[in-house]
């Protein structure tokens, strides 16, 4: 009997019963999940960034310092190693406009960029430092339509700094603070088609967006972890419809907005189970519109069908 | 499948079940007469009721029996688990060692299916899982991080691990990669063990060339050996070269004599020797000209480095004691390195030898310190700076030189010493004669710590963050308070909600310590937030004096707000940071500033498993220093009891502070001074002795001489004083007669040889001689029972493990002073194999396992990679099964089987009440006016009701004693009915007109014929 109880009666209990609250509010279901924690093929040492190019091939690297290539299903293609990784790993990456990969290689202080199959093209940066040019911990890169290279940081000088397309300097803003324009630790950045760029200000837990010339055009997003408040807003991804999905590092969801800021829905929720998630770090999204999820906690992936 | 004592079944793929207790089954047999018996008893049920009861009540006694038969679900997988044994050895080339971890690594890679699981586990003399079974190639670097020596092999170790090891749901194979020279157990007796568990075995032969080799064998000195007179220091040296036709096999090299003193060589001699095959003896002449202990080391150095393939046999040291007048050791810190120059004077002046040595100098070994009588902690802490601090090992050595050896220890007080010296919770505490911690917080105000930990990133973040939190714990009083903080999913304390109290929580804050998994931590801010409030509620309920955190982090988190550093900064909280491996600036820049605005230290480590525990123990020290007490004003100390220490001293100037320690709760301990402030006994101890073992520690609590006691300086009581301290701690000395001892090695032991004459070198019989040793890893004391063999001869035995040197010392009894001596032994069995040991690793290999065949002898001595050839994970093993049981699930099942059995039998169901139900349906779905219920089945129940109200009647009737109420009763005279006798016999058929009848119903209700006829009743009685 204490078998029938904690085998069938408990789990149900624990999924019917909490499950209600969660489920109010959820705009989406999970299509597959996939990965598991290990160093062979395939498997995770804790993912923390994630990409998407045009083919839907996914990219994700990990605590091993691997980019691996999935397709959507999971199945693995190829990886690569960056050059030197004992100090830390990579925790960004994104897709310039020619296609190629741009890793942000944050304890040294640099972005490197690889070609689809791996082939290390250029790196941007190196030196630490608060100079132009010199980087503290780089977290994201995004490029605009006429091609120049955003890239933002974290450490002692929270900041994002432009540069040409054949990479030099043109101009940068921010800080190390909570005030409008400031940051706290801007995790990723993202332009959209207007040429504006959205940054997940996470330490401050909003949105800032701004122009090309840094100047700020909108901010919102208060700490909590109700429907509508931000934990920790990791990663984001634009969406039709005047829509985004942002990844929240500490309240374990992804959450739907309007790109006014009101929110649209959650998914997800802190556990270890199909549909929860640990400590995610990134989404991307399919041609087909599908979320993937990197539940960095649990060593995985998740395909989330947005309804 | 049957067993003798069991029945197995297959079901389906990888599963079955099995009774254990099979005979129960015969019951079943008696179904037959169940089916007979039940078949005629239910035939009132109709067909299809019968049948199915029929069925289940069969299916109840199957149940039933199959629960009684202890039946048993198997499953079993085709999964297998490969656990590699590694030996690493010094036996084994150190090219091979690390060949064989890339073998392993890569045969996992080549070989491994996708359910299987690799473990890997490395021995040497014990055995220690390197990696756990786990579905997945293998993590290894180039190096073994397992602890475990290498300077012995125990094969057997290994495998009786190994079988621990195994998960229990897999076949299971041991691949055994080894020389298969073993110096410990007994590998072939363990493989069948094993093997008789179902366990495979193959193994990979390491094999080498037979090598040409050259050892030093010994180093003989004297048993006694005395100031100025010249004695033999003989060198045993052995070659095992096979020589050629036509080659001598002699080795030509140098031999190199070194006489050693406190670590330092004073004397060097070198002479060319030429080595004929066998054995041979160098005798050198050798003179000592001053009282010490001198070490001799003896090393052989070959001229060609082809004749010697193990250079690690070339050494061999041995050492002996020449005794002189009492010396003692003072250890001061290395940052005041003049502080106790005076009272070295002043004890030089008492006529003691006197060491000053500073912190940055200490004892590498315990021959260093068996010169010194007393050895005394002049005001040092345990750590002095972030690369000085005692170890772990150099306490214990300290401790074991009183307590086996006979020395002194004295611990003299000051601001850095005792508990606020960090050395709460050490092995030196437990050889003082008080406590270290303050349980009264009256006494000693409380401090609270705080530690964040955030290392993710580095190598091996969370081992090393777990050692020094535990560091950190160990240091702290009772009294204080200790939380811990990490990033989970969230920020959050690893135990309860807040800083608990050390006394307490210490054991379970250490476990939560052990279960903690820090995460990515975002940024410092919440955590700050929570210390914050941490602290905050400790302020509220408790008066906490120190309020201080740690943050040990590389880096990564974001900083936190000025205006949060700010409020605890108010609250009275100090910060010190710890970079760990924080290339780059800005990372350490940003803890830099967070110290400096938390007025703390900033460390940058790069090397944390040495640096980060003697940081963490030096602030954890922070929160203890309220236990000084320096009121800043005189007071006098008080005599408590007579005591060889305060022999002829009637009175002592005032002291101004002293460390607060609590008293020692054992009968041992002397307490000889006593403060008079703050008042009562417990925690005012300023002199105290006790023996410890065979030796004497000495606690004393306030200072000699400096800022606690200015009086003393010059004083003639208190020079005195320090003098006896140090006197009656000493080690005993007198004549010890003539005690000689020799050693003698002897399969795996140390034997000792004791000759006890006395002063006229007559024999000394009937000694009640008692012994210690002490190995080279200085832990535990190895046995040394001693008997009397012959007239003055005395042997005793102990365990010898490892190479090194060993301490003896032996106490004769009747006064006598102990005898201190020692032997070495120069180097490990695994350096005298020359070649793999074949024969065992074939009969390895041969051991056949239970229901399994044979394992591979593997073997390919120039190619690794060939190596790869042979799989290590066939699928060939049996397979692996789980049982489990099932009699409580078939019970329940039976019991609703059961319940069905009773419904079928007593409820008729039928679906009379199905047509109308679907009728309404329909009307609701199509919005139809509900049709009137059917005249018919209205008029189907009125008759039905009226029938069942016959029937009762009729029961009712038949059931009372009540005469008929119709008409009245015909009295006749009994002649005129004898007269008509059918008339009597038939009964009345007088029929009531229909309406008397309706009338009859209205008015004779049951309740109204009660009434009457209890009426009539009335009216006959008498």
């Amino acid at each position: 009997m204490p078998k029938l109880v904690t085998t069938w009666l408990l789990p149900l209990a624990i999924l019917v019963l909490p499950g209600c609250d969660h489920d109010a509010s959820s705009i989406g279901h999970v299509e597959s999940v996939w990965g598991r924690q290990g160093i062979s093929d395939g498997r995770f040492q804790t993912p923390r960034a994630i990409a998407i190019d045009h083919d839907d091939q996914l990219y994700i690297v990990d605590k091993t310092a691997r980019i691996q290539v999935f397709k959507t299903d999971g199945t693995f293609l190829r990886e690569w190693s960056t050059p030197d990784h004992a100090n830390g790993k990579p925790t960004g990456l994104s897709f310039d406009r020619d296609g190629n990969l741009m890793v942000a290689d944050t304890h040294y202080f640099q972005v490197l960029v690889y070609s689809p199959q791996g082939k290390l093209l250029r790196t941007l940066g190196g030196k630490p430092g608060k100079k132009p040019g010199e980087f503290g911990f780089v977290t994201g890169t995004a490029q605009d339509s006429q091609g120049n290279v955003y890239i933002s940081e974290y450490g002692e000088y929270d900041r994002i700094q432009k540069f040409t397309p054949d990479g030099h300097f043109l101009l940068q803003w921010g800080g190390h603070g909570s005030a409008p324009g400031q940051f706290a630790r801007p995790q990723k950045i993202v332009f959209d088609a207007d040429d504006h760029l959205w940054v997940t200000d996470a330490g401050n837990h909003r949105i800032q967006v701004f122009d090309t010339a840094g100047k700020l055009l909108k901010s919102w997003g208060v700490q909590g972890s109700k429907p509508g408040e931000l934990y920790y807003p990791y990663d984001i991804v634009l969406a039709p419809h005047d829509t985004l999905y942002i990844c929240e590092y500490g309240n374990h969801r992804i959450q739907k907005f309007t790109r006014g800021g009101r929110s649209l829905g959650c998914w997800g929720y802190q556990g270890r189970g199909e549909g929860e998630l640990f400590n995610p770090w990134g989404v991307v999204r399919d041609s087909q519109g599908r979320l993937y999820v990197l539940d960095t906690g649990n060593n995985r992936v998740q395909c989330v069908r947005d309804e | 499948m049957t067993h003798m004592s069991s029945l197995h079944f297959f079901v389906i793929r990888h599963s079955s079940f099995t009774f254990s207790s099979p005979s129960y089954l015969a019951i079943l047999l008696l179904l037959p007469v169940l089916w007979w018996y039940s078949y005629r008893r239910l035939a009132g049920l109709g067909k299809i009721r019968r049948w199915l009861a029929l069925l289940f009540r069969t299916l109840v006694i199957v149940l039933l029996v199959a629960a009684a038969a202890d039946m048993q679900i198997v499953r079993s997988n085709d999964h297998l688990t490969v656990l590699y044994l590694l030996d690493q050895s010094l036996s084994i080339p150190e090219e091979k060692r690390t060949a064989m971890i890339e073998y392993v690594r890569d045969e996992v890679h080549a070989h491994r299916h996708d359910k299987d699981r690799a473990g890997v586990i490395v021995f040497g003399r014990d055995a220690a899982i390197e990696l756990p079974p786990f579905d997945d190639d293998l993590q290894m670097g180039s190096s073994i991080e397992s602890l475990f020596d290498p300077q012995a092999t125990n094969i057997a170790a290994a495998m009786k691990l190994a079988q621990a090891t195994f998960p229990e749901n897999a076949a299971r194979r041991i691949v055994l990669v080894t020389d298969g020279n073993q110096n410990q157990g007994n590998a072939l007796e363990q493989a069948q063990v094993v093997a008789a568990a179902g366990v495979g075995m193959d193994v990979v032969a390491i094999r080498y060339h037979t090598r040409a080799e050259v050892a030093v064998e010994r180093v003989i000195l004297p048993s006694e050996v005395r100031l100025n007179q010249p004695f033999d220091l003989r060198v045993v040296l052995s070659s095992n070269c096979d020589h050629k036709p036509g080659d001598t096999g002699e080795v030509p090299g140098r031999l190199i004599v070194t006489k050693i003193v406190d670590d330092q060589p004073i004397d060097r001699t070198e002479q060319r020797v030429t080595l004929p095959p066998g054995k041979k003896v160098f005798n050198l002449r050798q003179t000592i000209d001053s009282a010490n202990f001198y070490t001799y080391e003896a090393k052989f150095v070959p001229d060609r480095p082809e004749d010697d393939a193990m250079p690690q046999n070339n050494r061999a040291t041995a050492f002996t004691h020449v005794a002189g007048k009492g010396q003692v050791l003072l250890i001061v810190s290395q940052e005041r390195p003049n502080e106790y120059n005076l009272l070295a004077e002043r004890l030089r002046q008492h006529g003691l030898e006197v060491v000053v040595r500073g912190t940055d100098r200490l004892f590498s070994s315990l021959a260093e310190l068996q010169i010194f009588d007393t050895i005394v902690l002049a005001n040092v802490p345990r750590v002095t700076s972030d690369e000085v601090s005692f170890s772990d090992e150099q306490i214990d050595m300290l401790v074991r030189n009183t307590q086996q050896m006979g020395a002194g220890l004295v611990m003299l007080g000051g601001a850095e010493s005792f508990g606020a010296g960090g050395w709460t919770g050490t092995e030196l505490e437990k050889a003082m004669p008080v406590d270290f911690q303050i349980h009264n917080a009256e006494v000693a105000p409380r401090g609270a710590l705080v530690l964040l930990m955030h290392a993710s990133e580095i190598a091996q973040g969370n081992g090393i963050q777990k050692q020094i939190a535990k560091e950190a714990i160990k240091t702290l009083s009772g009294q204080d308070y200790c939380g811990v903080m990490q990033w989970n999913g969230n920020e959050q304390w690893i135990y309860s909600q807040r800083p608990v109290e050390i006394a307490q929580y210490r054991n379970k804050l250490l476990a939560a310590v052990d279960r903690m998994v820090p995460g990515d931590m975002p940024d410092f801010e919440p955590a700050m937030l929570l210390a914050e409030q941490g602290f905050a509620e400790l302020q509220n309920k408790q008066q906490v004096a120190v309020k201080h955190m740690i943050v040990l982090s590389d880096g990564d988190p974001g900083a936190p707000q000025a205006a949060t550093i700010n409020r605890l900064r108010a609250m009275g909280v100090t910060i010190s940071t710890v970079a760990v491996n924080a290339h780059g600036t800005s990372e350490s820049q940003n803890l830099a500033k967070l110290a400096s605005d938390g007025n703390g230290k900033y460390y940058s480590v790069n090397n944390p498993s040495k640096a980060l525990p003697r940081i963490f123990q030096k602030e954890a020290r922070r929160v203890s220093r309220p236990i000084l007490y320096d009121p800043h004003s005189s007071f006098p100390v008080k005599q408590v009891s007579e005591h060889p220490m305060m022999s002829g001293i009637r009175e002592l100037p005032p002291i101004q502070g002293y460390v607060l320690t609590s008293k020692k709760e054992n009968p041992l301990v002397e307490t000889v001074l006593l403060a008079t402030k703050p008042g009562g006994e417990e925690n005012t101890t300023i002199l105290a002795g006790w023996n410890y073992g065979l030796g004497r520690a000495v606690a004393f609590t306030t200072d000699a001489g400096l800022r606690w006691t200015p009086d003393w300086s010059g004083s003639a009581a208190g020079d005195k004083l320090f003098a006896q301290i140090v006197r009656w701690s000493m080690r005993p000395s007198g004549g010890s007669g003539n005690l000689a001892a020799t050693f003698e090695p002897l399969e795996g032991k140390m034997r000792v040889v004791v000759t006890a004459l006395d002063d006229k070198n007559e024999f000394l019989n009937f000694l009640t001689m008692t012994g210690t040793a002490v190995g080279p890893d200085l832990k535990k004391p190895l046995g040394l029972g001693i008997e009397q063999t012959a007239p003055g001869r005395y042997v005793g035995t102990f365990p010898m493990h490892e190479a090194g040197s060993y301490f003896v010392t032996i106490n004769p009894g009747r006064g006598m002073a102990p005898l201190r001596t020692g032997v070495n032994v120069p180097y490990s069995d695994e350096f005298r194999d020359r070649e793999a040991n074949d024969a065992l690793l074939a009969q390895l290999a041969a051991v056949q396992p239970k229901d399994g065949p044979l394992g591979q002898l593997i073997e390919n001595p120039d190619a690794t990679g060939k190596l790869l050839e042979f799989n290590t994970f066939r699928h060939d093993l049996p397979k692996a099964g789980s049982s489990q049981e099932a009699w409580h699930w078939l019970i329940l099942m039976a019991s609703c089987v059961f319940l069905g059995d009773v419904f079928i039998r007593r409820v008729q169901v039928h679906f009379a009440w199905l047509p109308l139900q679907l009728v309404r349906m329909r009307d609701f779905i199509l919005r139809r006016q509900p049709t009137p219920a059917l005249p018919q089945y209205i008029e189907r129940l009125k008759s039905r009701k009226a029938e069942v109200t016959e029937y009762l009647e009729q029961l009712r009737a038949a059931a009372r004693f009540e005469l008929p109420t119709q008409a009245p009763v015909d009295l006749k005279p009994i002649d005129e009915l004898e007269r008509v006798p059918h008339a009597a016999s038939e009964p009345r058929t007088t029929e009531p007109s229909p309406a008397e009848a309706e009338a009859g119903k209205e008015e004779e209700t049951y309740t109204e014929r009660l009434l009457k006829a209890k009426k009539k009743a009335w009216e006959e009685r008498p």
